[in-house]
């Protein structure tokens, strides 16, 4: 080959040949390597696997084996999870084209709904977001079980006015008149009587009024409960009988909070209530001023120890700073340094900024960085596992195709190529399944944790995965933006279904095109 | 003795060298001849040599210039490529054109 290498001409002939002596080499030192020296030993023909049947056998067998190896990773429950959550950008996209956002839950609440489960029905109540929706849901979850009639405080914080109007805060009230939460909701009832259309009014004197009675018997009463640990009870006992099991379900238990409008009533009261110990104390009324101060710390630490939610547990370290910095300031006034530090140390400790927050969400162990790069190599994984399962179809049907009786000459010099492919491409769908499994794991155990405590997730890192992971690879936030607003805002809710079906039909066209091809050029036998 | 399944490719060399069948042959003639490229050529011409039905040789060229190996027929490979070249006629396909004149 080296010596015919100087009688060409043409550079690019040269390179050409060039090329193939070396392929030739290459080709005798695999069949060296993989049949052995001593063996009577093949030299190709026309190809690594053309003519050697042998080789091809145990090419064919390796691969066989790496693809079933692939597929023993089906049986193992994070792989399959880890699949789910791998699609979940591309579903991301279009549940929001769809304007569908939680279609787990509302499938969920039609089984529940069929079945006549309050229990779930309850749960779909806490769990969607649609203000009617979960209105509908906790009514008849109630009156299915009347012992479930806690889902309507839950359901009141995002449906206040639906709350008042359907009588609930009187009920829950009745049920459970030492809850410091029911009055809150009732304050935030109030509040939105003057928020009508989207337009705030001035709130009349009497509505004034209610509201500060309201505030004062929510800062007065002697507990505190916001639901939250039925919700995680009840979370238990449902998602395994209807067989739900969602790391985004898991995800969106964050959403389960306090309305923004307690802490805000809080604050505001809690203010006042500050205020006007002040004005006592300027009138030399220094013990019942106080008595206000500490009113406020009581509360915001009634709060801190009995809520479920990271909004109550800022909630109520804030209203204890804000109640300590003003016992300091008054301890300082009289004299009384001692006391002034302690208030001074206490107020620091409750401080929402520099102070400690016991019942916040824990950080990630992960971080962020390792959370973002397992996103996508999760994501990448998949989908070169996905590529890889239809390369190895491809090339099989090919392979097949080639190497039956009377086929098409092209088909029989493809199978040396469809052999290498399939090889190359069994390699890669076990790497792929591999990575996959191995980097998911660690979050599958996390998930498993949150789905038996049925509370939210303790840690940051399933959080920060899931959030990366509904962001496809590669695109920067801004740009997801963009593609969001294109996708989304194009006008039509089915835009994205569109497309995609499009994209998918021209596939197939293409597909069927290519066999159609493929038989009508089998020759036939030409008769003289 | 035991012949080597024929392909299509391979059937092609056999013709060319039956072209003339005593003839020296080099690689390059046979790749422009058959319209082969080496990295197929070149292994039907060693499985050939192999299965003895092609000889081959080494013939020196000027100073300096690797020497070209050349490839005859043998009298086996003669005979083999004489029965496969008319086992092969009769099965000849021939593609119909789209559009047949008459």
């Amino acid at each position: 080959m080296l010596g015919e290498l100087h009688q060409v001409k043409n550079p690019w002939e040269g390179t050409r040949w060039a090329l193939g002596g070396a392929g030739v080499l290459v080709k005798q030192a695999l069949v060296s390597l993989i049949m052995g020296r001593g063996r009577h030993g093949v030299v190709p023909d026309g190809g690594l696997f053309a003519q050697s049947a042998g080789l091809r056998r145990a090419a064919l067998a390796v691969s066989g084996a790496f693809v079933l190896a692939s597929f023993l990773f089906l049986g193992a429950p994070p792989f399959r999870q880890a699949f789910q959550v791998a699609i979940a950008p591309w579903l991301h996209l279009y549940q929001l084209a769809s304007r569908n956002n939680q279609p787990g839950f509302e499938d969920l609440a039609r089984r529940a709904e069929a079945r006549r489960d309050a229990e779930a029905l309850a749960l779909c109540a806490v769990r969607l977001q649609g203000s009617q929706q979960s209105a509908a849901l906790a009514q008849e979850a109630v009156r299915l079980e009347p012992n479930l009639l806690w889902v309507y405080a839950v359901v009141a914080g995002r449906a206040p006015a639906i709350a008042k109007n359907r009588g609930w805060i009187e009920q829950l009230e009745r049920w459970d008149p030492s809850n410091a939460l029911l009055p809150l909701l009732d304050a935030q009832a109030i509040e939105s009587e003057h928020f009508r259309h989207g337009v705030w009014t001035q709130p009349t004197a009497e509505q004034k009024q209610r509201w500060q009675c309201s505030m004062a018997t929510a800062f007065a009463a002697p507990e505190f409960d916001d639901y939250f640990d039925r919700v995680a009870q009840l979370t238990r006992r449902v998602l395994p009988r209807y067989n739900y099991y969602d790391p985004y379900e898991v995800k969106s238990r964050d959403l389960i909070d306090l309305p923004i409008d307690v802490f805000n009533n809080s604050e505001r009261y809690a203010g006042m209530l500050l205020h006007s110990g002040g004005e006592l104390e300027s009138k030399g009324e220094r013990a019942r001023g106080r008595d206000r101060y500490l009113s406020v710390a009581r509360f915001g630490q009634l709060m801190d120890t009995h809520a479920h939610s990271a909004l109550g547990h800022w909630m109520g370290t804030s209203l204890q700073a804000m109640a300590y910095r003003q016992l300091e300031a008054s301890y300082q006034k009289e004299g009384n340094q001692a006391e002034a530090r302690l208030m001074d140390y206490l107020a620091e400790k409750f401080d929402s900024v520099k102070g400690e927050h016991p019942g916040m969400p824990a950080e990630s162990a992960f971080g962020l960085k390792t959370a973002q790069r397992n996103a996508a190599v999760v994501v990448i994984s998949a989908l070169m596992s996905a590529c890889f399962l239809g390369f190895v179809f491809v090339a099989t049907i090919i392979l097949l195709a080639g190497s039956r009786r009377g086929a098409a000459p092209a088909a029989q010099r493809a199978r040396p190529v469809a052999t290498i492919v399939i090889m190359a491409s069994s390699v890669g769908l076990l790497f792929s399944s591999i990575t996959l499994y191995l980097t998911y794991r660690p979050y599958w155990y996390i998930f498993q944790t949150a789905v038996a405590s049925g509370d939210r997730v303790p840690t940051g890192d399933l959080r920060f995965f899931l959030n990366d992971l509904s962001m496809v690879p590669g695109v920067s936030p801004r740009g997801y933006s963009a593609l969001l607003n294109a996708l989304v805002y194009s006008g039509s809710p089915s835009f994205l279904f569109y497309v995609w079906t499009g994209v998918t039909l021209l596939g197939v066209i293409g597909l069927v095109l290519i066999f159609v091809r493929h038989f009508q050029a089998r020759p036939r036998t030409h008769t003289p | 003795m035991k012949i080597p399944r024929i392909s299509p490719e391979t059937l092609l060399v056999l013709e060319r060298f039956m072209e003339s069948p005593t003839e020296w042959r080099y690689g390059y003639e046979l790749s422009r001849a058959t319209g082969l490229k080496s990295g197929t050529l070149y292994p039907i011409l060693m499985r050939l040599e192999k299965y003895s039905l092609l000889e081959a040789a080494w013939v020196a060229t000027e100073e300096g210039v690797p020497p070209r190996h050349t490839y005859r027929l043998t009298p086996n490979g003669l005979e083999v490529a004489r029965t496969k070249l008319a086992e092969a006629r009769p099965r000849n396909m021939v593609r119909q054109p789209a559009f047949c004149n008459g």
